[in-house]
């Protein structure tokens, strides 16, 4: 049936709104679609040819229809396939501006949900091996996405505009260490950061430590 | 006229204009918050607001090496009340762009077809859309797109009666509440008209209030 595979894609997207991690870019059904596409497009050119240019839709209502559903077909697949590529791009865009590395981000989801803890080199490993998250288009797209959003942050670097859009009650607050983070600087002077330790710091100094997971905020 | 205007006029005048704007910054933050479109972009404000933030920052700097208590707790209070502007800044800003990306060629077009001032994009925001907008259909291209048939490629087609732009809901509802009177308010398409006095809370649809909000006669909450 014209239009089952595109549905398919549709559940996809679906399902990926609700998913915390990128699943995989589902490059078979993408491909398939698309040859639909040019397999309708094909049969309509065909249909069309006998009349050479000339088709009139009301003294041929049978072939009008076969042409008004393909149509139907190859502009349903075209949206579906937006409509995927969107929400995917619109997760990286997500991710992009947490912070989060797309790629790390990716490896660690396919990597299984076993130890968390488990070494960077077996989590490349299995990211390799059960093929990347992404399509190279998509890598593509969330670095100059990247790029993009850098550049448009550099417009308003006093204001920090991937900070927490949370409202901020205190300047100081409570955390601990979840990771060993090193040694950071501070105006009040260096703090290094152990795991297990608990520090009472300007909120705005460890914002970007809290949304990567090494400090955690106490409230 | 009355009395209570007299005394609104006085009020305004007596306060200074960090005040004003921290007020129509507020102001503008909620709106741009609550409305289901875009609001123009206020140039002249944020211009002052975030040379205040930038002085304010310098001022901080300066400060921070003396270990005198008496400076240091009066920096907290600047520091908190840094942090705070901050935020409305920054909350702001990611509304707005959260909005042109969920309607980018809605407001490409937009933004080509008029030239009222003020301008609904900043500068920056509309680089920053045209940018998104350029890396988005470059991605649907070399993605899928370039293996259609040419008539299928268009990402902006308005054949078969629908287009394939999406505009945000103009009829959304809002809450609103009046500043100042303005008569009565008729509710396109419906019977429903309400007449709008000062201090009086409404849920309409947006697409009803939109002028009046832009003219400053109705705030959104």
């Amino acid at each position: 049936m014209y239009g089952d595979q595109a549905n398919k894609l549709v559940q996809h997207a679906k399902r990926t709104q609700a998913l915390p991690h990128l699943p995989p870019y589902q490059t078979e059904l993408v491909r398939n679609i698309v040859r639909e596409v040019r397999t309708l497009d094909t049969e309509v050119t065909a249909t069309l040819a006998p009349f050479a240019g000339s088709f009139n839709p009301s003294s041929d209502p049978a072939t009008a229809t076969q042409l008004l559903v393909n149509y139907m077909c190859m502009r349903r697949n075209k949206r579906c396939l937006l409509a995927y590529h969107r929400v995917r791009t619109e997760k990286l865009e997500e991710m992009v501006w947490r912070g989060v590395d797309v790629k790390e981000r990716e490896g660690l989801s396919t990597g299984g949900n076993g130890g968390s803890g488990s070494s960077s080199s077996a989590v490349v490993g299995e990211g390799t091996e059960g093929g990347s998250a992404l399509s190279p288009e998509e890598e593509e797209y969330a670095r100059q996405y990247a790029e993009l959003l850098a550049a448009y942050k550099g417009k308003w670097t006093d204001v920090d505009l991937t900070g927490s859009l949370e409202p901020p009650r205190d300047l100081f607050i409570d955390v601990r260490v979840l990771k060993d983070a090193g040694e950071i600087q501070t105006e009040y002077g260096a703090i290094t950061l152990t795991k297990n330790s608990q520090f009472y710091v300007r909120q705005g100094d460890v914002e970007r430590l809290i949304a990567q997971g090494y400090l955690q905020k106490l409230s | 006229m009355d009395i209570d205007d007299i005394l609104a006029d006085l009020d305004r005048e007596s306060t200074p204009q960090e005040n004003l704007d921290l007020q129509s910054l507020t102001r503008s933050w909620v709106a741009e918050r609550v409305a289901p479109e875009l609001i123009p972009y206020p140039e002249e404000l944020m211009e002052r607001v975030l040379e205040r933030i930038a002085r304010q920052i310098e001022v901080i700097e300066e400060q921070t090496g003396s270990m005198d208590p008496k400076t240091n707790f009066k920096l907290i209070v600047i520091q908190t009340e840094l942090e705070r502007f901050k935020f409305l800044v920054r909350s702001f800003l990611r509304a707005r762009i959260a909005k042109i990306d969920a309607h980018p060629l809605h407001y490409t077009n937009v933004s080509a077809t008029t030239t009222i001032t003020p301008s609904l994009l900043s500068l920056f925001e509309h680089q920053y859309l045209t940018a998104h907008q350029s890396l988005l259909s470059t991605h649907y291209r070399t993605s899928f797109l370039s293996q259609f048939p040419t008539q299928l490629q268009r990402l902006d087609d308005t054949t078969g009666g629908i287009s394939m732009i999406d505009k945000p809901d103009g009829d959304a509802a809002v809450f609103v509440r009046v500043l100042r009177d303005c008569g009565v308010v008729a509710v396109e398409g419906t019977d429903v008209r309400c007449e709008m006095n000062k201090g009086d809370v409404f849920v309409v649809r947006w697409s009803a209030v939109r002028g009046r909000v832009l003219g400053g006669d109705v705030e959104l909450i």
